[in-house]
């Protein structure tokens, strides 16, 4: 039997970005609340400090900030008539724990959806007809604008200190900036980095092409900048150190100095480590929950009982979360029924190397995370989709991240795997080479879904959660076609010897847990306006249960065509806006169902 | 104010050596023979430290110690570099001016390319490094890398409480005030992470701590990475005088050769 601890009014499950958001937020409301982070204390200045933090094999390769997944991980398969196997170690993916969550590992890329991202179905069927999105995709609205979640997309590009160039300004195009996003309420806080000679290549070439290149939005800070809670930032060194390591430079924007150290003092905040989350409880009535039990850092169960409940674990926890306790209705792919682990997508990544002849050096240790030029001309519906046979797109970056000696060796195709041929090509091509990545949507269908696991359970015996997933059709052709796109930019570049491209979802590969894709999994606990077809209503909140309301990308329909970090960021301070203003004053569903 | 604020410091850290008794006279003795040079570069670290934009060889290295011997060929500078910073780079051991000696070249370069533009500001410097040309910049650059000198003792006592926090601040930074550490970008013990960061570890308290304040206040803003200015805002008096102390008393490490290691002489060591 649980011991009980005293009430309070919220209870965050998770202390990474959007936990420690709304633990910013709700307590400067006068909510008290509690954060359970299962992971440990860190800080920036004191965790991740060059050199130490620049240990690529520590750090990059045996994941050293990442989750145990002899703890906690999940079963994979590619349909249901296989037996799904756990995840016993890392790889197409990386989720965090610890204070900061995998905010502190991300690389800062920042983006915004696309206005008709967020009305997916509507505005395909509108644009190209009812039966365009075949029945063996489930996209959906997400019940949510782009005008509404503006300002929020604004505050969070401002609390990171983005890097950017505008590309619309209150409806003004912008030279140098993206043609394509949606209306900004402001610029970017922020002048765009600088960018080496193979993104610039790149951004040249796609110019001579009629296409329309700009900096990648960046939360890797170009200038020394204070954010709206009072967070001193630091300019990057491009040190080449973001992905997979925190930034102890001050310069990659994380949830501990952005957020956390504005917080910590305050009198209505309180967080607790090693406090692992077991399960939610249920009023008899099942209709609120009451709180959650943890186990401390001592192992012993606790009850921490709460007005409200805030769901603030990574994507596929949240879901985990949510059946383990019983909340909302499980989905069912055989008939088709049910919304918890319903509509889980993940990314669709293909990589394009191109290699430049000797005058061309590229320096590629001189990186940043969201060191990039970028095309949005074949992301989500900005190019016509009539003729193509499926929906959806995704940008094209050409990027210089890192050039660390272990996991950068990029060679030209036709170059042996290994041997002195091998090392040879390494030595000739490490500095002249140009990473290209096109980083694709990818669509919800019926059979792409999360249940649990009936056979294998985590450490502290709850059924593992487990993933059922394959890219579907749509994705596939989507990303040939996007990474065709890809090459002739790349051929088109100045100087360039060999190019050569790899579909991690082509026609013949199935989707594989090995090698790193991307951390992006989102869906599985969806936003909407129905709930038939959702976990939560367009304001975050569960339909089935009125105090818990649910963040991160679990809420995404189905992928974008971009990192999530920024829409994810968008939502939580909506979700925010509409918990102080509507909900604290008078608790109860903020839609009827 | 930014002059007499130098002039000031500098005088009184001199009676403050001259009293310790550390000042040694200048002399040409104490600079290397340029043998010993080309010999020092066939190490690869000291290569790459002595970095700059042209190719070093021996005329590079040659010149370089005649600017450091005898200043700029156009002259009327006033004053050859041995005057104040030695002909080993070690300074003249008052602690108003830095020790170059293993500097990073093209870091060095870059301060007399500063001097010369005003954007970092000392009336001394300004003045010598004007009368300077491009390839003698360099050249003395490179021969300060290239070089090495003996470390004078630290002027003036430090509580133990101050120098832990020194070294605290350099290894781990600050997570309280914001501070990052030290090592983030002047590498391990602080020894420096060229081209274009400097070395910490045994400099001159008093000159860390004074580029430390005039970063501090905005009158010294000239780092590649534009990093120290918002750095040092955040670090208190102490912060400085803390961290600067530590650093003068850090040295490169050299390994303990094997009969000196106390694992090894179990005799010596205690036997409770």
């Amino acid at each position: 039997m649980a011991r009980t601890l005293p009430k309070t009014d919220v209870l965050i499950i998770g202390g990474g970005w959007t936990g420690l958001t709304a633990a910013y937020e709700l307590a400067h409301a006068g909510q008290r609340c509690v954060v359970l982070e299962r992971g440990k204390k860190r800080h920036t200045a004191t965790s991740f400090s060059a050199p130490e933090e620049h240990d690529e094999l520590k750090y990059a390769h045996r994941y050293s900030h990442m989750m145990d997944v002899k703890k906690e991980t999940l079963t994979i398969r590619n349909n249901r008539d296989q037996q799904a196997l756990p995840m016993r170690r890392l790889g197409s993916f990386l989720p965090g724990s610890g204070l900061g969550g995998a905010g502190i590992h991300w690389n800062g890329q920042l983006w915004r959806p696309l206005p008709s991202d967020l009305q997916m179905r509507s505005h395909y069927e509108e644009r190209y007809g009812k039966d365009f999105i075949g029945p063996d995709v489930s996209v959906q609205d997400w019940g949510v604008t782009y005008e509404e979640l503006e300002p929020h997309l604004d505050f969070f590009e401002r609390i990171c200190g983005t890097a950017g160039v505008a590309g619309n300004l209150g409806g003004e195009a912008r030279p140098g900036g993206n043609v394509f996003e949606g209306p900004r309420s402001a610029d970017y806080p922020n002048p765009p980095m600088q960018q080496p000679i193979s993104n610039t290549l790149f951004g040249e070439a796609a110019a001579r092409m009629g296409l329309n290149p700009f900096p990648m939005p960046s939360a890797n800070v170009t200038k020394a900048y204070v954010n709206p809670y009072g967070a001193q930032l630091h300019p990057c060194t491009y040190c080449g150190f973001c992905e997979r390591f925190g930034c102890g430079y001050y310069a990659k924007a994380d949830p501990i100095i952005c957020v956390y150290d504005r917080i910590k003092d305050h009198e209505n905040f309180e967080i607790r480590f090693d406090a692992q989350v077991l399960r939610i409880e249920k009023s008899e009535d099942g209709k609120t929950a009451t709180g959650a039990v943890y186990l401390d850092e001592n192992g012993e169960e606790v009850f921490q009982p709460a007005d409200t409940i805030c769901m603030n674990a990574y994507a596929l926890w949240n879901v985990h979360l949510m059946l383990v306790s019983g909340l909302g209705k499980p989905y069912d792919p055989k008939t088709r029924t049910g919304v918890v682990g319903r509509n889980y997508a993940y990314q669709t990544v293909a990589g394009v190397d191109a290699f430049f002849d000797d005058s061309v050096k590229t320096d590629p240790y001189m990186g940043a995370g969201a060191l990039g030029v970028v095309i949005d001309d074949y992301n989500g519906d900005n190019f016509d989709h009539s003729d193509l046979g499926f929906v959806g797109g995704g940008y094209i970056a050409c990027k210089q991240y890192h050039g660390r000696p272990i996991g950068y060796q990029p060679v030209p195709e036709g170059t042996p795997k290994w041997g002195a041929e091998w090392k040879q090509a390494v030595r000739e091509n490490y500095n002249h080479h140009a990473d290209l990545v096109v980083h694709g949507s990818s669509v919800s269908t019926p059979e792409n879904y999360l249940d649990l696991d009936p056979t294998w359970t985590d450490a502290y015996g709850r059924p593992l959660l487990r993933m059922t997933f394959d890219f579907p059709e749509n994705d596939r052709k989507m990303s040939d076609y996007v990474m065709q796109r890809a090459m002739e930019v790349a051929r088109e570049m100045d100087n360039v010897t060999s190019v050569s491209g790899t579909n991690l979802a082509a026609v013949d590969k199935h989707y594989d847990i090995v090698p790193y894709q991307t951390t992006h999994n989102v869906g599985g606990a969806v936003i909407g306006t129905d709930p038939e077809t959702s976990v939560v209503n367009r304001y975050g909140q569960m339909w089935d249960h009125h105090n818990v309301f649910v963040f991160g990308a679990c809420l995404f329909p189905q992928n974008l065509g971009y990192n999530p970090t920024g829409p994810l960021m968008g939502l939580a301070y909506w979700t925010l806006e509409h918990m102080k203003r509507d909900y604290l004053p008078n608790p109860g569903p903020l839609m009827d169902a | 104010m930014t002059f007499r604020t130098v002039l000031t410091t500098c005088s009184a850290l001199a009676v403050l050596g001259i009293s310790a008794g550390f000042i040694h006279a200048q002399n040409y003795e104490a600079a290397p023979g340029i043998s010993t040079m080309e010999q020092r570069l066939q190490d690869d670290v000291l290569r790459f430290n002595a970095t700059v934009n042209t190719e070093v060889d021996d005329d590079v290295l040659e010149l370089g110690r005649l600017v450091a011997m005898g200043g700029s060929e156009a002259g009327d500078s006033g004053m050859a570099c041995i005057t104040c910073h030695g002909g080993d780079g070690a300074g003249d051991g008052s602690g108003a001016f830095p020790r170059l000696a293993g500097q990073a070249g093209w870091y060095t370069y870059k301060q007399l390319k500063d001097y010369a533009s005003g954007d970092r500001q000392n009336r001394v410097m300004s003045g010598i490094a004007k009368k300077l040309t491009e390839e003698e910049m360099e050249a003395v650059a490179a021969y300060y890398a290239t070089i090495s000198a003996p470390y004078t003792p630290p002027l003036g006592d430090v509580d133990g409480m101050t120098l832990q926090w020194g070294g605290q601040l350099g290894a781990v930074g600050s997570a309280e005030r914001g501070v990052p550490a030290c090592v983030n970008c002047h590498g391990p013990s602080g020894l420096g992470n060229p081209p274009s960061v400097p070395y910490l570890a045994g400099q001159y308290a008093s000159y860390m701590a004074h580029q430390l304040q005039m970063w501090k206040e905005g009158k010294r803003d000239n780092d590649v990475n534009n990093v120290m200015s918002a750095i040092a805002k955040k670090m208190t008096s102490k912060d400085i005088e803390a961290v600067s102390a530590y650093y003068n008393r850090v040295r490169p490490t050299q390994p303990l050769p094997p009969e000196t290691s106390p694992l090894l002489e179990p005799s010596t060591a205690p036997t409770q």
